[in-house]
């Protein structure tokens, strides 16, 4: 019994539209997971369905063992997990210190007024009243909400639309941090970065569906496609050595290496070919690929930030 | 003491939403009540202003247990719904009957703030004098508070948006108070109408508050008025409890 969290075949209709279609997923205990999509992809709505804000037309959901979907399992899980929700939501005519007090309440802890303005970077604003703070600096109490009460299970949603450098830099690390002391994070995002730098698996949904589901590395290596190395030099031709590489293809001047071997060796055997051929280089570039190829290559489209 | 503690803090939190809205809620719950009590006795004296506003104190205090139910507990769900506030407090542990006690809570101590300054407001400027017993004439405010608060609850879970919240608050509201004897004696309308204005739980709760009050009449008298209201009251809350929606 490792996994924290079991989605199966969870469905969830709006009218007639399917906003998530048939989901199964599982996290282990101590990992982080990333739900990657498209605004509107049904991210939000299956994270929903996990905390027993949505209810779910078909399918199940466990959490720590727990069936959000029944108001008994749900009365036992919420003081387990911590929720970050898309839209901050905060009581805005309270300050820092008083909205501490009042999830330490709801949770019946003692209020850690010291400690959690500092971990979010909210040190010194205590006295600050929600509606006199930034969007990101609400985020950040927000996110302090969540953590508060030291929950096993953390569930982000879009913790970092709409945040600055600064926010994105402390949420990472708080993550990072939370992962390390062994807590089970969910997290959904539109920003590719995000998701391959802080999860050890990543779904893409596409149209409220799982398209593909692996660790960053695996969706690259199986779905990026070829690293590219192009070159334009003068009395430049591939030998066999360089034939060896992959496949060349040449457009104009333009001679295009697709390859499987690491793209930073063939760049380099390449440039010693074309030194000893003394052809003269007018321009070199190297492409690795990247997460965003895979999730192109998954899905036909790119992420983009509309629906 | 985990669940007292949640109920004093989230308390505390209704209040400090009351009182750091820019005066603007201290100006519609205490200033403009004793406003109409000032401006209805000597727009409705008959030369003089005691039957009037003798008519007025117990009748604005009903009318405030109106809006406080429709207003102050509807629209302000509505509110906290499009806000997306109910949302995040749902996943909390915080149990749904502690966050409605709360508000209950804070709506009555505001009435109850409201009723002493209508009532002093009344007999320094009016000369009005409660005849009634103090436990009878809170039993009724409390009764009617409860009844108004579950009713108004429903336009919280109905409505999607503040606006429609407050459109409906507004229909309610507003009309209730002229048909329901808290301005303007209904029997002044035919008879036919005003028999069944009387059906309506706000006359009945008002006519009960009024004669208690100024009349000093035993709540015994009621029974069948105080029966119909805690039906009202059950069948607002039992909707209420069906409709509800926190997200």
């Amino acid at each position: 019994m490792s996994d924290a969290i079991v989605v199966e075949g969870l469905v969830r209709r709006y009218g007639s539209l399917e906003a998530v279609a048939g989901i199964s997923f599982s996290v282990p205990r101590g990992t982080v997971f990333g739900l990657l999509g498209r605004n509107g992809a049904g991210k939000t709505t299956t994270l929903e369905c996990c905390i027993g804000i949505g209810k779910p037309d078909a399918g199940s959901v466990r959490v720590l063992g727990l069936d959000p979907t029944r108001p008994q399992g749900l009365a036992r899980l919420r003081p387990r997990i911590g929720v970050q929700l898309q839209a901050t939501s905060l009581p805005e005519k309270a300050n820092v210190r008083e909205v501490l007090e009042l999830y330490a309440a709801y949770y019946g802890i003692a209020p850690r007024a010291a400690e959690m303005p500092a971990r979010v970077g909210l040190d010194g604003k205590l006295t600050r009243q929600v509606a006199q703070m930034s969007g990101g600096e609400q985020q950040r109490l927000a996110l302090a909400l969540a953590l508060q009460h030291d929950p096993e299970v953390l569930f982000l949603d879009e913790p970092t639309a709409g945040m600055d450098a600064f926010g994105r830099r402390i949420l990472w690390g708080e993550v990072e941090r939370l992962r390390a002391a062994g807590k089970t994070i969910v997290l959904t995002t539109h920003y590719i970065e995000e998701a391959e730098r802080l999860s050890d698996r990543i779904c893409i949904v596409q149209r409220g569906k799982i398209v593909a589901e692996d660790a960053p590395a695996e969706l690259v290596a199986r779905h990026g496609g070829d690293a590219t190395v192009s070159i334009e030099a003068e009395g430049f031709a591939p030998d066999d050595a360089l034939q060896n590489l992959g496949r060349w293809t040449r457009t104009g001047t333009e001679w295009k290496l697709a390859t499987r071997t690491e793209p930073g060796l063939a760049l380099a055997a390449v440039v010693t070919r074309a030194n000893s051929m003394n052809a003269k280089i007018t321009s070199l570039d190297m492409h690795r690929p990247t997460l965003e190829d895979a999730f192109i290559a998954i899905t036909g489209e790119t992420i983009g930030e509309a629906a | 003491m985990t669940l007292l503690r949640m109920f004093l803090v989230q308390t505390k939190m209704h209040f400090m939403w009351y009182f750091r809205r820019d005066g603007e809620m201290i100006f519609w719950t205490l200033v403009m009540p004793v406003f109409f009590l000032v401006l209805f006795s000597y727009a409705f004296s008959d030369g003089t202003t005691s039957r009037s506003s003798a008519f007025l104190v117990p009748g604005i205090i009903g009318a405030q247990v109106l809006s406080s139910g429709f207003w102050g507990v509807g629209v302000m769900l509505a509110t906290f719904r499009e806000k997306h506030l109910l949302r995040r407090v749902y996943i909390t542990p915080m149990p749904a009957s502690v966050f409605f006690a709360s508000l209950v809570v804070y709506r009555m101590t505001l009435l109850a703030a409201q009723a002493v300054l209508l009532i002093a407001a009344g007999a320094l400027l009016f000369h009005v004098r409660l005849l009634g017993n103090p436990l009878e004439i809170l039993a009724i405010l409390l009764l009617g508070t409860a009844t108004f608060v579950s009713l108004g609850t429903i336009i919280g879970a109905v409505t999607r948006t503040t606006e429609s919240a407050n459109n409906i608050a507004s229909i309610l509201t507003v009309p209730l108070a002229f048909l329901s004897d808290a301005y303007v004696p209904i029997d002044r309308f035919p008879h036919a109408v005003s028999s069944a204005l009387r059906l309506l739980p706000s006359t009945e709760f008002i006519d009960i508050l009024r004669d208690v009050s100024i009349s000093g009449a035993s709540l015994t008298h009621y029974g069948v008025w105080i029966a119909a209201l805690l039906v009202w009251m059950i069948a607002g809350t039992v909707i209420s409890a069906r409709t509800f929606r926190w997200v």
